[in-house]
């Protein structure tokens, strides 16, 4: 994969998107109206539901995956592109009916009835109306969507908007039900469907029942993780494998600072710390009590952390000043040494926006670490997937199983001649073989690059970096030396959607403010703990811990 | 002939009002405004009680001051100095060059001041080098009311010049003539001709600035809220934004979004009012 896909700008358009959204209120005095929000999933449900697993064989990768504890495993790696390029559909899976699609874009839209589209087309044996979208505005237009009850016959929901829009209460109501077709061995129908691991299918279950078609699973979820300049550390002679504490961290912000030439140590880092002090990603259970994160003390141990790196000087201003667009360029210039982000930044336009700032530039990750320095290194997993596209209720059986049938074709493994097409068109016409790589022409480029297909439905992650085998090296040998420290969170791949009070309570808004004003080094860690407690009693925070240990945890446990 | 504008204003501005009903309702976006269950005034209930809310309102009554005060009279002084810049091609240069800001976005515009007086700009890079120490101005809450209020000056003061030129180009030059002729010097005649002759033009500015004192702008303070925090850069369109669209909570927002727009309603009033009281036209001739 890592053609056009970008974790950061999905984080970006999650951070943005940490609204956007929309709820149903579980009203019971008001009567009518309110959207039932379907509940969460039960151990036995989710087993009668999730499809069978069966994976593919059919291409070897170069780099084979990694298994660490349960559900997680490392991409695999591909450091030359597939030559046997095997086609895994036989001929045509549609039967030439015409549908609508909505996914989000984050790139420069394709021009509408390209040639690429005619192409796949006429591979697919449908006519698929593509309607890509501005990722960023992304959530800003589904909400009018759903109130005038017009969804697309297939659509992207990303699985980040799940706590806040109310995704649950679209299953059934306004999005098919695909238990009948894929649970069990029924997905065997669908064979590339059925390679996709069964953590991820996980994400796509509300209320027992299987909705969501996922793209870009991977085993490997993490929400994101420290990265540094490999290439600026190793000029220096410092080693990254000196920072086993968050203390070895500070010290490097003094070492590496020197404000005179415009270098920070840091940029923004907090978002994929707080959890290395020990901290819940959201919830704990403590002797059997669910704990919110804001109720414990390593929450504010990570705070302190970070307010006297910013008070000392050793991030860079505009990251002070709350400038995270620009967080890439700071580090490509090498005006920040040591950033954060999801792991889609570790890709091959990665290398090569960096190189463009510095011929040297290589990106590195920490390895996982335990803030004391002491404790097992752990790092929290997030959904199985991130992206999640569903079918419009309104369909026939006999519509869904056509599409089912295309999204087998889109789920082709990568390097198979289904894959090629998906993400490189027609050869001689999108795309040309160079030094036994496929690379877009202009006219690929201009319709193919930006992925359009993907986000209705793609096999299971595999890292790839067309002519510098190098990053995906350095990205499949990180992953392998930590996939040990991934663990399941409180709640995992639960799919909870809450009414409107809890919700807004969950958002935190008030708290999330002073937090960022903290960590940013203008305001105590003392004034978070008081917005803390307004959160708790008046912002609806104690209900809302109330209401999950009701509702989530007594009724279906931890999900671990 | 009018016809267009009046559809257009029938549809963008009148049609939209229907869903200020939002704002007494559980807004559903999954069942939308015609199923949402109704809620009465308990948003504005919560609204009223929301500490962070008349955290908005403060700031953005204060903005709104320090603005009249610093801003308002800016144009106008900028107006009589390049009106008495006898060069025409001088003048066209003068105004081109102050004009031009506007059509800037703010992103544009908070990026230029980042680069020159953010910690890693320009001026502290400098102080930086030369051991002067550096000086905090992006990131200081409590000097934010005149870094916006700069920014505005920066970024409008020019293109508020536009008004004031019009009314200056109307007044009758034989006054000057006269007045010169009978011995009154460069003040005298900008007090008793050309500010009399400017008058009823900043009447109405101030009504206008008035009715909006609840508008400090919507995109600048968002841009830079993360950089002073949201105590001091939230105001009341934010504050929507912020708890009402951006955490689902729609209605909230709504509520807060009537609740200024009722302020604005009276306010403009008051101030037409006022006007009158003055013998000005203010919005209208009485």
């Amino acid at each position: 994969m890592g053609n056009e896909l970008n974790r950061r700008s999905f984080l970006n358009a999650a951070v943005s998107a940490a609204g956007l959204v929309a709820m149903g209120p579980l009203l019971s005095a008001c009567g009518g109206g309110g959207a039932q929000r379907a509940g969460v999933n039960s151990e036995a449900g989710l087993k009668a539901a999730l499809p069978a697993y069966v994976p593919n064989t059919s291409i070897q990768p170069d780099i084979p995956s990694v298994a660490g504890g349960p559900d997680a495993l490392t991409n695999p790696g591909f450091l030359k592109y597939p030559a046997n390029r095997i086609a895994t559909v036989s001929g045509v899976p549609g039967k030439g009916g015409k549908y609508s699609t909505v996914t989000p874009l984050w790139g420069t839209i394709p021009p509408a009835d390209n040639s690429f589209y005619q192409a796949m087309n006429s591979a697919l044996g449908v006519e698929l109306q593509m309607k890509p979208a501005d990722g960023n505005n992304y959530n800003t237009i589904i909400p009018t969507m759903t109130a005038a009850k017009r969804l697309p016959d297939w659509i992207q929901l990303p699985t980040w908007w799940n706590s806040q829009f109310n995704t649950g209460g679209l299953a059934g109501t306004q999005l098919a039900d695909l238990t009948p077709y894929l649970s069990g061995d029924n997905v065997k129908k669908y064979p590339n469907l059925a390679a996709i691991p069964t953590a991820a299918w996980r994400t796509g279950v509300w209320g027992d029942k299987l909705y969501g078609i996922p793209s870009f699973s991977s085993g490997f979820q993490v929400a994101g993780i420290i990265y540094y300049r490999r290439d600026i550390f190793e000029a220096k002679g410092i080693s990254p494998d000196q920072v086993k504490s968050a203390d070895d961290l500070m010290s490097l912000g003094k070492e590496l600072t020197d404000a005179k030439n415009g270098v920070w140590a840091f940029d923004d880092v907090y978002r994929y710390i707080y959890t290395a002090f020990g901290a819940p990603l959201k919830w704990k259970v403590d002797n059997g009590k669910l704990v919110h994160l804001y109720e414990t003390e390593e929450f504010y141990a990570a705070l302190d952390w970070n307010h006297r790196l910013a008070t000392a000087g050793y991030v860079h201003p505009d990251a002070l000043a709350g400038d995270n667009a620009n967080g890439n360029t700071r580090f490509y210039g090498g005006k920040t040494l040591i950033s954060s982000g999801g792991t889609g930044a570790w890709n091959l336009s990665d290398a090569q926006s960096g190189a463009a700032a510095n011929p040297n530039y290589r990106r590195g990750a920490f390895n996982i670490f335990a803030a004391d320095g002491k404790s097992a290194p752990r790092i929290d997993m997030g959904a199985g997937s991130s992206l999640m596209s569903y079918l419009n209720v309104n369909l026939k059986p006999e519509q869904i199983e056509e599409l089912l049938s295309v999204a087998n074709y889109l789920a082709a493994p990568f390097g198979s001649a289904e894959y090629t097409m998906i993400n490189y068109g027609v050869e001689g016409q999108h795309f040309t073989m160079v030094n036994g790589e496929p690379t877009h022409t202009d006219a690929g480029k201009k319709e193919v690059q930006a992925q359009t297909y993907p986000f209705l439905a793609t096999p299971a992650s595999a890292v790839s970096s067309p002519g510098n085998p190098q990053v995906t090296r350095d990205y499949t040998d990180w992953q392998a030396a930590n996939v040990k420290a991934l663990a399941k969170p409180v709640f995992w791949n639960m799919n909870i959607s809450m009414p409107q009070a809890q919700a807004t309570a969950d958002a935190a808004q008030s708290v999330e403010d002073t937090m960022k004003d903290c960590i940013h080094g203008k305001k105590k860690v003392s004034d978070v703990r008081d917005a803390v407690a307004a959160w708790k009693t008046s912002g609806g925070g104690d209900k809302l811990i109330q209401w999950t240990t009701e509702n989530v945890l007594e009724k279906h446990g931890t999900g671990q | 002939m009018t016809l267009p504008a009046v559809v257009l204003l029938l549809v963008f501005n009148y049609a939209p009002l229907f869903g200020l009903i939002t704002a007494f309702q559980e807004y559903d976006p999954l069942v939308g405004v015609w199923n949402s269950p109704l809620a009465g005034f308990d948003q504005f209930e919560r609204l009223f009680g929301d500490p962070l809310f008349w955290g908005a309102v403060r700031n953005t009554l204060y903005l709104s001051f320090v603005q009249l005060i610093l801003f308002f009279p800016i144009p106008i002084a900028l107006a009589l100095l390049l009106n008495s810049v006898l060069s025409q091609r001088i003048r066209n240069f003068i105004q081109s060059v102050v004009y031009l800001p506007h059509f800037f976005s703010w992103v544009l515009a908070i990026t230029i001041f980042q680069q020159m007086l953010g910690g890693a700009g320009a001026l502290n890079h400098f102080l930086r080098n030369n051991d002067i120490g550096t000086w905090d101005i992006m990131t200081n809450p409590d000097t934010f009311a005149l870094l916006v209020t700069a920014q505005v000056i920066w970024k409008e003061a020019g293109w508020g010049i536009i008004v004031f030129l019009a009314a200056l180009a109307a007044i009758n030059t034989d006054l000057y003539e006269a007045a010169a002729a009978d011995g009154a010097g460069p003040w005298r005649r900008l007090w008793h001709i050309t500010l009399p002759g400017l008058r009823g033009v900043i009447v109405l500015l101030l009504v206008l600035r008035l009715g909006n004192a609840l508008s400090v702008g919507f995109e600048q303070f968002l841009i830079q809220r993360n950089a002073v925090g949201h105590d001091a850069a939230d105001v009341l369109d934010t504050f929507s934004f912020y708890y009402g669209i951006a955490t689902g909570d729609y209605s909230y927002g709504a509520a807060a979004g009537l609740f200024k727009s009722v302020i604005s309603l009276l306010l403009i009033w008051g101030a037409n009012k006022l006007a009158h009281a003055f013998g000005e036209d203010g919005l209208y001739r009485k």
